[in-house]
């Protein structure tokens, strides 16, 4: 029927494919039934379809709500995105030793500049060092559950904007335009990982949303 | 008056007796308020995904006239979320009548 089509791609926009034939099954199933309810009362093949399209509202409406509590096609694609830059980095061993290696190498520099007299430098090595330690935590904390989850976010985006403040010291505020400009693409995916917790039972989260 | 806030609500009401499919749902809410709750039906399954993510209600895939449908039950935290519901409504609508009875 061409006017419940056209409702239900209107109620399925920016819906992620498995959510939008979800949407489709339920919608038609509800559909059928409705206009079998209409024309057992005596209703014609038309009215019946009117009567039971009618009873279904608006289809903006619909997908207003639709979105707000299945996966859309942009939250399904950053669970894809993380899905495999996780693959990537634990079926690759010598990836995992390199990320475990960057905070004690970074260590080493900070020492040496520290010692040649380069302090500042040696300090700013040093803070970048604490501000991507907690990707390499995240590959040894058993972080299982949501309420770990949770701390593990606040201790993450601690130490990236507290590093950033003590590199750029009293200047942060100055550069804050440079920061917002760099941190809003995180701060996005991070809001996207925040909405999939929120509609996927915790049952089925990957590793990395608790992350 | 707000409809859409109380809709899960009254899901999980109609759904206290037995499991039941989406349609039925929406047909059990609109006879037992005689036609006064008149909601749009488009919006029920929202709802019903809202709160099977919270875990009020569960799904399953049920057989009816040899036709495979959907059917939704609760959950004993479904349970004990409607009764503290039916309280906080009671209390409202004491308070409420109180007001407008004075009026």
């Amino acid at each position: 029927m061409i006017e419940l089509d056209r409702w239900l791609t209107q109620a399925t926009r920016h819906l992620a494919r498995d959510s939008a034939a979800q949407v489709r099954g339920e919608i038609q199933e509800h559909f059928e039934l409705s206009r079998e309810a209409a024309m057992a009362g005596g209703a014609t093949s038309d009215e019946a379809d009117r009567s039971a399209l009618h009873a279904l509202g608006d289809a903006k409406t619909a997908n207003r709500q639709y979105r707000q509590v299945l996966l859309t096609a942009a939250e399904a694609r950053t669970l894809r995105d993380g899905n495999r830059e996780a693959q990537a980095v634990c079926s690759r061993a010598w990836l995992k030793w390199v990320i475990f290696a960057v905070f004690p190498a970074a260590l080493v520099v900070a020492a040496g500049l520290f010692f040649s007299g380069r302090g500042s430098a040696g300090r700013d090595v040093l803070t970048a060092a604490i501000g991507i330690c907690p990707l390499a935590a995240a590959l040894l904390l058993p972080i299982r559950t949501p309420a770990w989850g949770r701390v593990f976010r606040v201790v993450k985006w601690v130490a990236l904007v507290g590093a950033l403040t003590l590199i750029y010291g009293p200047e942060t505020i100055k550069w804050s335009w440079l920061l917002i400009s760099c941190l809003w693409p995180l701060a996005l995916s991070e809001w996207r990982r925040a909405s999939i917790r929120r509609k996927l039972p915790v049952t089925s989260w990957p590793r990395h949303l608790y992350l | 008056m707000n409809f859409k806030g109380t809709l899960p609500t009254l899901i999980l009401e109609a759904l206290n007796h037995e499991p039941s499919h989406g349609y039925r749902i929406a047909q059990s809410i609109k006879e037992r308020s005689h036609g006064v709750l008149d909601f749009k039906e488009g919006t029920l399954y929202p709802a019903l995904h809202k709160l099977e993510n919270e875990g009020m209600v569960e799904s399953y895939d049920g057989d009816e006239k040899s036709r495979t449908r959907r059917y939704y039950r609760i959950t004993k935290s479904g349970r004990r979320m409607l009764a503290r519901d039916r309280a906080e409504w009671r209390a409202h609508s004491q308070a409420v009548t109180a007001i407008l009875g004075e009026a």
